[in-house]
């Protein structure tokens, strides 16, 4: 038997899931085609009983859907008792309040920023006023294992890690830096562990025309 | 005679269009449309709407009359020119709704038939045949029109093609058939 082209639209269009295009020429085809129009209303007596009286119909396959989802709940959390999750669950907030709230307390508090750069280091580089400055120096921190100064004019410069509180600039590096050309320096502390626990704020200085 | 008309037509180049012997077929045309008609109203205001019989009815006067009256010059098929009238009906109707009701409610496409005791019989027998099918064919029906999968969900759901799918539930439609004329 020859099987009409229109009759895979049968189910879209009693599913309503036709676009209006596709639609109308459906429509207008069961108008012209009476094996059609039969079929699709044999095919809605039959989902308009599915969806009155489905959940009888379906009852034991309803069932054992939810059996099944019933089984995968289970597999997945039913290898403790629901004492055992509560406890668990009471655990794992322990530690998430230790992890995040106790130990970050405890901690020094980061970043920190010790050094007096206004009254100490900011004044003695503006005052060297004829020459490159060859010294910096910071204040010293208890906690700190070393520091990392960086020089940079827009872009780095020079940078050293030490354990003092000091560094002289190297004479090549002098050599670079120009006159009236505004340059800035940091300096980062570190702990034992490769920590950050404090930076001192940029200061900017000028090498002044000779 | 016949082979001048003919001749003659083809050299002027004259279209003739055949019209339908319709003063006979006017019962035909009556018993064949009605239940087209009567459906897609149903499915495009919902059998709860108390007046569709009545716009079918019209539809159907307005039909004959234009058949009747030499209106309809056999240039469509009788279905398209009725599918016309049936659909312009449809769509004045709405709108004369939708004046008198501002938001007028979409129709359910599968009302619970229980406007005619008959409908409902069948609808209660239709079930109960469904529940005898095999599993296969039932969870098939379950999920394309009880859940409304896609074809191609319910496919990968069950690893089969959604050819395969289209086919089952054919399969289970002739089948429920079968069992409804026994």
């Amino acid at each position: 038997m020859t099987e009409c082209k229109f009759e895979d639209l049968i189910d879209e269009y009693l599913l309503n899931t036709l676009s209006e295009e596709k639609r109308n020429q459906f429509e207008e085809h069961y108008f012209n085609c009476p094996a059609c129009f039969q079929k699709m209303a044999e095919r809605d007596d039959m989902i308009t009983a599915i969806k009155w009286k489905g959940h009888e119909i379906f009852s034991d396959l309803m069932k054992e859907e939810q059996t099944r989802k019933v089984a995968v709940w289970d597999r997945l959390f039913g290898f403790m008792a629901p004492r055992q999750w509560a406890l668990t669950a009471v655990s794992a907030a322990l530690v998430l309040v230790v992890t995040f709230g106790v130990i970050p307390a405890l901690k020094t508090q980061s970043p920190q920023f010790t050094l007096d750069d206004h009254q100490t280091r900011g004044q003695s580089i503006t005052l060297i006023s004829d020459s490159i400055p060859s010294r910096f120096e910071w204040q010293k921190m208890e906690n700190a294992w070393e520091y990392k100064i960086e020089i940079d004019n827009h872009d780095p410069l020079w940078h050293k890690t030490t354990n003092n509180n000091f560094v002289i600039l190297p004479d090549e590096i002098k050599h670079k830096m120009k006159t009236g050309v505004a340059y800035s320096w940091q300096v980062k502390a570190f702990s034992r562990q490769g920590i950050l626990i404090a930076e001192s704020s940029k200061i900017q200085f000028f090498i002044p025309e000779k | 005679m016949g082979e001048l008309v003919n001749d003659a037509q083809s050299f002027y180049n004259v279209r003739t269009v055949e019209r339908p012997n319709i003063e006979h077929d006017l019962d035909a045309i009556i018993a064949k449309y009605r239940p087209i008609v009567s459906f897609r109203v149903k499915k495009s205001l919902g059998s709860y709407t108390p007046d569709w019989e009545d716009v079918v009815n019209e539809i159907m006067l307005n039909a004959i009359e234009k058949l009747e009256s030499g209106k309809f010059r056999g240039e469509s098929s009788v279905g398209t020119f009725i599918y016309t009238i049936t659909s312009r009906r449809i769509i004045d109707h709405i709108r004369k709704k939708s004046k008198s009701l501002k938001y007028a409610p979409e129709p359910n496409p599968f009302p619970q038939p229980q406007e005619h005791v008959e409908n409902k019989e069948r609808a209660e027998m239709i079930a109960r045949h469904l529940e005898k099918l095999k599993p296969k064919y039932k969870e098939i029906l379950y999920l394309y029109y009880y859940k409304e999968l896609s074809r191609d969900e319910v496919a990968k759901k069950l690893d089969i093609s959604p050819r395969r799918v289209s086919e089952r539930v054919n399969y289970a439609q002739k089948l429920l058939k079968k069992m409804m004329k026994k």
